[in-house]
This record gives C-alpha cells, structure tokens and sequence, in this order.
C-alpha cells in the first residue's frame, strides 16, 4: 500500500518538475541567508560570511541532482524517453509503420472482434441483481413445471424467492389496421423483484399486477418510435387491453442470454402455463444445499402430486444463470467448442500479422545495423539497446492495437444491428468494456514482444567488428534466413486457416444445393397465429382451418393448400415411443412427428411412394391414420408394403398405417436417415399456431400479398406472415452461413496478411540482392536468368509453407466434422487443391513485383549502389 | 537505504541515522531545512557536522516516503521558508527506528565492552 502510494507521489511530480526545481533552489537560497546573516552577527564581513556558508552548504547542484532523482521513477522516464525515439524512428520511415499497423490492425481487430463475440455468446451477464445468488431450476427433469407446482415450491419458502418464466410465450398486437405477433417473455408476478430486473422508464411488474406490460427498449424504438408518453397507455394484446407501465433499459439482457429479446415481458396468470423457475438462493446457501432443499420439496410434492410416470424428486437440475458455471452445461458444448474455434482461428491471424511485423523489423535492424553496432562499440549496454528495439515495436502494437479497436467497434456495431432471421426476437449487446479493453491490453503487449523481441535480440548480438565494416552480406544472409522461417510459418498457418475457411465454404454451397425433399420453389408458407380466447374450442379452429383453406384455394394462381403442425426444418419435434406392430413385440423409435392436413403432400410436391394421402375423412373422431417415411416403413417392415397394417402404442391406442411418404429432411439439412411419421391434422393436438402450405402455380413472391390479404379477411384479430418457402430455408442454412461467412473472411484475412508478408520478404531479397543481379547482368545473365532465380526463391518459400500447412490441416482440421453436414469430409480433396491453387496464384502474384523490379535492374546503377 | 555523502573530519553517520536525526528533529513540531540543520547541530554539541546542502536530498527522499509534508510558511525572520513537519506515517517510523537504534546502540556497545 505505501510502495503504491509512493509511486502515486512520484507520478504527481513528474508533473511539475519544473516546479521542484524551483522549490530548491529557494530552499537553498534562503539556507544560506539565514547561515550568511547569522555569521554575519559573530562579526564576519558580509562577503567572507557568504563564503563559509557556500563551503558549508556544499556544491549546489549536487543537492539538486540528488534531491530530483529522490522522486525519479527510473523505467518510467527511460520508457517514455524511448517510446520518443522510436516515435521519432517511426516517423523516419512512415511505409514501414503503415505496412507494421495496418497488419497488426487487421490481426487484432479480428481477434478482438472475436473476443467480444465470444464474451457476449458465453460471457454475457443478465439484467439482474447479483446474477450469481440465482439459480435455474428443474424438477423431474422438466425444464418447465405447471403453475400450481410452481406456486407449491414458491410457498415453501425455501429460497429467498422463487420465479417462474416462460420465454416463448406470443401475442397477437392489433395497432390500426394491422395485426402482427410479437415475442412475450411471460413471466409471474414476483419476477422483476426476484431477479432485480432494471427497468428504465416507468415501474417493473409487482405481485398482484394483471395485464401489463413492460416493453424491451428495441420495441419500443423500433415500433412505438420511442415515444416515452407510452407508458401508461393500452396495448390491445391479444383483443385485451394490457397497460404500459415500464420500458426497460438499452442494454437489457435477458436470463437466457444468447441475445435472445422478446418484445414484452407481461405477468402470467394461466394455471394451464409452464414456466421455468429460477431462484434467488438466501446469502449462505450454495447450489448443492438447494439441490438438497428441493429434494425435501420433492417428497411432499410426490405426495400432493402424485404421478404415475415419474418422481419430483428425480432428475433435479439447479444450474448458474451466468459466468463460467453455465457453460458445463451439456447444450453448451456447440457453442462453447465453435467459439474456442473461432479464438484459436482468429489468434492464428494474429500471429500471421505479427509474424508480418516481425519480419519488417528484421529488414529493419539489419539496414541498422552500422548504427547499432557503433552505439554498442561507444558503450550502450544490450540490455538498453534492446529495450529502446523493443519500445519501437510496442509502440507499433499499441498504435496497431488501437486502430484494431476501432476495427472491432465498427464491426460489433454491424454485428450488433445484424437481424439473423431466426424465429424469434433477437439483439445483441456488444459494448467495449473493461474486459476487451484487459485483453486488449495484454494482446498488444503479447504482440510487441512476439514481434519484436527476435529481432531486437538478434539485431544486437550481431558481431561488432562485422558491423563497423559493413559487412552486410553474411549477416544479412542469416537474418534473411530467418525471415525465411517467419514467411513459411506464415504460409503454413494460412494454408491452415484457408482449409478451414473453404471447407465451411464448401459446406455452405453443399447444404445450398442439398435437396431437402420437397419443393421450395414454388411454396409458401402462411402462419397464422390466432387469438387463442376467440377459439375455445378444438371445432371452432377445426372451422376456421377449413374456411381458410377453401379460400386458399379459391385463389388464383394456386395450384394445392393444405396445413401442417410443424414446418419442416423450421423446429420440428422428435418423438420417441416404443410400437408394436399388428399387435407384435414392442419397437422402440425416434421419429420426427408431424400433423399434415389432406393435399399437405401434394402441396410440398412430397412423392406418396405407397398408399395414399390423408383425406377429408380423416378428421377428429374418425379411425387414427398414420402415414410413414420410407426409413421407418423400412425399418419397421423391411422390403415389405405397411399400407393396411397397424401400429400400437403404450397407452393402447391403434391406427392404422395409410401411406408410405418419400424421405425428405425435417430437422435439419444434415440430418441423414430420419425416421418419421404423419398424422392427420385433425386429429393432431390443438394449437393457435396454424402453418398453412400452399403450392403456387409459377411465380410465389406474387402470391404473398393476395395470401395475407385472404387470411386476414377471416379474422382481423390474426397475426399473419407469409414468405416463399425458399425463405424459410433461411433458418435452416444459418449455421452453414454463419461459419462459412465467419471462417471465409479470416480465412480470407490470413491469406491477404500472408500474401503482404511474401511480397516484403521478396522484395526485400531483390533490395539486397541488386548487386549480385547487376553483376550477373554484366556478365551476360539473361532475364529469364534472374527471373528464374527470383521465382525460385518465391517457389521454395510457397512450397515448404504449403506442405507443412497442408499436413497440419490433414489433422487440425478433424474436429471440424462435427461442424460439417455428411458427406463433406475434413479433408475433403477438392478444398485442399483450392487451397493450394489459390495460395500458389496468389504468391506469383506477390512475386510479380519484385521479379520486375529485379529485372530493371540497370547494371552501370547497381554496381555503384550503396 | 540510501545515505548521503557526509563531510570530511566529522564522525560517520551510520546508514539512515540522518532519517532517524530529522524525523526526531521535527518530533515537536514543524521546522524550515535551516532549522532542522541548525538544531542538529546543536544538539549533538557540533560533533555531527552533516554538510548542509545533502540535507535536503535526504528530505525529498523522506517526502517520497510519505514520512514527511512540507508547505510554505514564514520564517521567524520573515522569509518564506519550506516547513516540513511529520506524518502519522513519519512518526509511526520514528518509533521504529528509534527503538532500532537503541538495540543497535546496546549491541555495539555489548561488544565494545566485552572485546
């Protein structure tokens, strides 16, 4: 504490210097009055009296010399006197310093990019009070309970406070004449106080509060124009009025994370709603002593609630809301492991870049080496000389890392406005903070060393005598050497890097062209989501449904409509049950269900391979129906027909099999043998969610309008979205896109920071070499001749940074696959041929240039050169 | 610890005895540089010349410390005059080196009797 604080005062006077100089010298000068008059008074003579004072004092400016240095801090001065001269060097040579800040620039401002993604995705902490105290927590393995299992926990009072949410719940928004679904994050009463939620304008929902609503600031924004008057007005939601009582701030990030923002958070009353319960564990109390705790709750919740299925007390869950504890769960692992790719891609890039600056430091202290060596020969010790390279190349870092920060604000800005067309609300927050600005820190001093440490070592050890006489050649030939190395690892690393980035290009042009086994052309997809108060009965939507598809396709240009439970690959559910078939031994699957309306097959041009389709009979009440995908007629018949058979479930209920679908994707594009199964519609589970597919006799995009304007004429109190179903795929190729567009761009990077380190290497060579050329020249070389040689050079460094790129890929690039969709592997041949193309036609290109400039080499010029 | 070049013909302080002679000088209260040379002086009977000027190195170093502050004041000859006086921290040093002293002191002078 006293060392810190010492330093704090001598900080403090390296501001005032001046002023010290000052105090003393009138210290000294009122000393020696005072010592003159006193001697003065014991009779001496004015003039000898001033004598013996001065001899008395001793020699002044020692005092001072002393007395400064007592508040000197010794590294800071030499720092800041060195970090002047290598300003001063730098401004000498302003190409070398673009050429050394804008590589580092582009490293660190992917990296750093990266780093504030991969902080936001995993690190991000929620709007909460002490989001460490909190706990999420299932019971039965459930992620949601019923309302009265929750409101029985919550009443134990075993926590500090229990809340229950729901995330997914919708509204139906009537504003004018339109009506469109908004995202509702549901929530019980004591949430906002349970969990601390800020809120920025206006009041959080209390117990007791019913219809409210508390808007997120981008709705609010973006819709309502951010007019702060709202709060305390209506909001027809769902044909009830909700009021406005709060906005919450900007920055508001939810429990769940990952960016995920719904429009509104509005209290929850339905006894018929799930919720997941997150509580706010008393000062004291761990996770495992709430683990405890809810086992107790467990036993008396088996005696209220008993359930012939399951236990409370099994499968209990109480996880972190935050921090580095919620990533050891389970479905974290993706995301953990494709951020860990990307920060060890994007660190690749960086050494790529300081490898860059490296090496122009290199070319550097070898053109400084005369000077060196005479500043060594008068008596600067290594360790000074050293350490002033060295501010040279951490005054570049900071400069490069700087103008990377400014990289990275531009592009998280973008990032952060990006609209990922995912089904629900969406936004990030990427704001610099302390934590960039820590890791920053450390990757601009991790760079000055990396970059300049070699060659300030190397630049100083070099042999006096060698260096007085200019003996350049042999010296320069071993630091070229070494510059060498620096350009090969460089190739090598983005040979690396490229392979990866082709391969999600690959990957991505792969699942674009991957037929997902029904037609996207000439579809569409109409949601519709309806007020689920207006149809209180499974008859009414019944009605509703079959209205609309009449109109449907009434319309012109409409060649087939039906409707379906789920769309496929937009979030289609696995079931998994065990079947026995006519009555036989029990099978256990997993299929992806679905609920399809008659013509659905038709509609989404799904080939019937046996059978037929489900028919305007098969509605509620009438016998059950099935329809299979051929894996599972397959796997549940073999070679022969299921059409007539029938399949039993656990619970006793029996259908019968009608049809035989072809194999078409239903989760995701990659997914490879699925089984599924179809049911009627009608006799599907109820939903406000209707899903109408409709089949467009040419042109879809026209449709849209004519679509929205039918179905809306059916029920104003409606949300309706219609899009092509090529649309839809959107959702679907994210991930492809995604790391294509993420790993191509640094992919991309790696090879253009590469390329400029080639170029400089050759360049430098031809500049060191114009005297061996002209004297070659002279003595009859031919241009072919000193082309050859310097392509030469070129095709050694491309060649050994290929092939040890390349067998480094042949193994760094396995983990991939889990990334990859089937078929595409790792090493595919046809991304490391495209990797070695592009690297070779860019590193002729890079050779271009100082080959010319070798061949312009005027003879009579270069044997006087120097 | 940094000690300063003490003058010819007079004894040698011991390292840091100077710390220890100014902080004791300005236990009472606050004096100007002259002052607390002159009171050195004084006190040790003019056996301990200390040359004047390498007094004040000694009490920058003390300000670095934060074992001392200094202001402007007037001198009793109606000068401005730098007055340093002790911190808590100065005096909480004093103590400690006092009693170090006094164990130093007993030491030398256990071994000057026994030898």
């Amino acid at each position: 504490m006293n060392r810190l604080k010492e330093l704090l005062r001598r900080l403090l006077y390296l501001g005032r210097r001046e002023n010290l100089d000052g105090i003393l010298d009138q210290e000294a000068e009122f000393h020696m009055e005072c010592r003159v008059e006193e001697l003065q008074h014991t009779g001496l003579a004015r003039d000898k009296a001033l004598a013996q004072a001065r001899r008395e004092f001793g020699p002044q400016a020692r005092m001072r010399e002393e007395s400064r240095s007592a508040w000197q801090i010794r590294w800071l001065e030499d720092l800041i006197s060195d970090s002047r001269y290598a300003f001063r060097a730098l401004r000498r040579s302003p190409g070398f310093a673009l050429a050394a800040i804008l590589s580092l620039a582009l490293g660190i401002g992917a990296n750093t990019t990266i780093f504030s993604l991969t902080m936001e995705f995993l690190f991000s902490v929620p709007s909460a009070r002490q989001p460490e105290n909190l706990a999420s927590i299932r019971i039965a393995g459930n992620s949601h309970s019923r309302m009265p299992i929750y409101e029985f926990v919550r009443d134990t009072h075993a926590f500090e406070g229990l809340a229950g949410s729901f995330e997914e719940h919708e509204v139906n928004w009537r504003h004018g004449e339109n009506t469109s679904q908004l995202g509702v994050y549901w929530v019980t009463d004591n949430y906002f106080e349970v969990v601390g939620v800020p809120v920025a304008m206006g009041r959080a929902i209390q117990p007791g509060d019913r219809n409210v609503v508390v808007l997120n600031y981008n709705f609010w924004q973006s819709s309502l124009a951010g007019d702060p008057a709202v709060v305390g007005r209506a909001m027809i939601l769902d044909g009830q009025p909700y009021t406005v009582i709060g906005i919450l701030p900007r920055d508001h990030r939810t429990l769940l994370g990952f960016g995920f923002a719904p429009a509104l958070y509005v209290p929850v009353h339905d006894q018929n709603a799930f919720v997941a319960f997150v509580a706010r564990l008393p000062e004291g109390m761990n996770r495992q002593a709430a683990f405890t705790k809810l086992k107790v709750i467990g036993q008396e919740l088996d005696r209220v609630f008993p359930d012939r299925d399951f236990h409370w007390t099994q499968d209990i869950q109480v996880d972190a809301v935050a921090g580095l504890d919620r990533l050891k769960s389970v479905n974290m692992i993706p995301f953990t492991a494709f951020f860990g790719l990307l920060m060890v891609v994007v660190g690749l890039v960086l050494i790529i870049a300081c490898a860059n600056v490296a090496s122009l430091l290199l070319a550097r202290a070898s053109s400084r080496q005369q000077e060196l060596g005479i500043r060594l020969a008068i008596g600067a010790g290594r360790g000074r000389l050293v350490r002033q390279l060295l501010a040279e190349s951490l005054l570049l870092a900071v400069l490069g890392t700087l103008s990377g920060l400014l990289l990275n604000f531009w592009l998280t800005t973008l990032i952060s406005r990006i609209q990922l067309p995912l089904p629900m609300p969406f936004r990030l927050h990427i704001a610099p903070d302390w934590r960039l600005l820590a890791y920053s820190a450390a990757v601009a001093l991790a760079s000055a060393l990396f970059c300049g440490l070699l060659p300030a070592l190397k630049a100083t050890r070099s042999d006096l005598n060698a260096a007085l006489k200019r003996q350049e050649f042999k010296d320069g030939r071993r630091l070229w050497s070494m510059r060498n190395a620096l350009v090969t690892a460089q190739l090598a690393i983005s040979t690396l890097l490229l392979a990866a980035g082709l391969l999600f290009v690959q990957n991505l042009s792969r699942s674009t062209s991957m037929n997902p086994g029904f037609d996207v052309d000439h579809t569409l997809w109409a949601h519709m989501r309806l007020v689920p108060a207006k149809y209180p009965t499974n008859e009414k939507t019944q009605t509703l449904v079959n209205t609309a598809l009449d109109s449907l396709r009434a319309l012109p240009g409409v060649e087939a409509a039906s409707i379906a439970h789920e769309v496929p690959l937009n979030g289609q559910e696995t079931d998994g049950t065990s079947v026995r078939i006519d009555g036989g031994e029990p099978v256990h699957v997993q299929y992806k269900s679905n609920n399809v309306g008659p013509d659905y097959f038709r509609a989404m041009a799904i080939p019937i391979l046996d059978g037929h389709e489900f028919r305007e009979a098969d509605r509620a009440g009438s016998p059950a129906v099935v329809i299979l995908n051929e894996n599972l007629a397959h796997l549940l018949f073999n070679n022969a027909s299921p059409v007539g058979h029938t399949i039993r479930y656990p619970h006793g209920e029996t259908v019968t099999i009608v049809g035989v679908a072809k194999n078409s994707k239903y989760f995701t594009l990659g997914e490879e043998n699925a089984l599924a199964m179809y049911t009627p519609f009608a006799q599907g589970p109820e939903s406000e969610n209707l899903n109408f597919m409709i089949r467009a006799a040419q042109f879809p995009q026209g449709l849209v309008k004519i679509i929205n304007r039918a179905l809306g004429a059916l029920d104003q109190s409606a949300a309706i979205e219609t899009k092509p179903m090529r649309g839809a795929l959107v959702l679907a190729l994210l991930p492809s896109r995604a790391g294509a567009a993420i790993l191509g761009s640094i992919g991309m990077l790696g090879l253009l920071l590469a390329s400029i380190g080639l170029y400089g290497v050759l360049a430098y060579t031809i500049s060191r070499r114009i005297r061996e050329i002209g004297l070659r020249m002279a003595l009859g070389a031919s241009p072919r001749t000193v082309l050859w040689m310097v392509f030469r050079d070129s095709f050694l460094l491309v060649a050994a940074g290929i092939s040890i790129g390349l067998g480094i890929a042949m193994f760094a690039t396995q983990p991939l696959a889990m990334f990859l969709v089937p078929g595409l592997s790792p090493t595919d041949p046809w991304t490391f041929l495209s990797v070695i193309a592009l690297l070779a036609a860019v590193a002729v290109a890079a050779t271009v240039g100082p080959a010319l400039r070798a061949l312009r080499v005027d003879p009579m010029v270069a044997l006087r050169y120097e | 610890m940094p000690t300063s070049n003490p003058p010819p013909n007079s004894p040698e302080l011991l390292p840091g005895t100077l710390y220890l002679l100014v902080l004791r000088t300005l236990a009472r209260g606050p004096l100007h540089g002259y002052a607390i040379a002159r009171r050195i002086k004084e006190h040790s009977d003019d056996t301990l010349q200390i040359e004047d000027g390498s007094l004040y190195p000694a009490l920058n170093r003390m300000l670095v410390k934060g074992w001392l502050a200094a202001e402007w004041g007037i001198s009793e000859n109606n000068r401005k005059a730098r007055f340093y006086r002790l911190t808590p921290l100065g005096r909480k040093q004093l103590e400690m080196e006092a009693k170090e002293f006094d164990k130093l002191i007993q030491a030398i002078q256990l071994v000057m009797k026994t030898v």
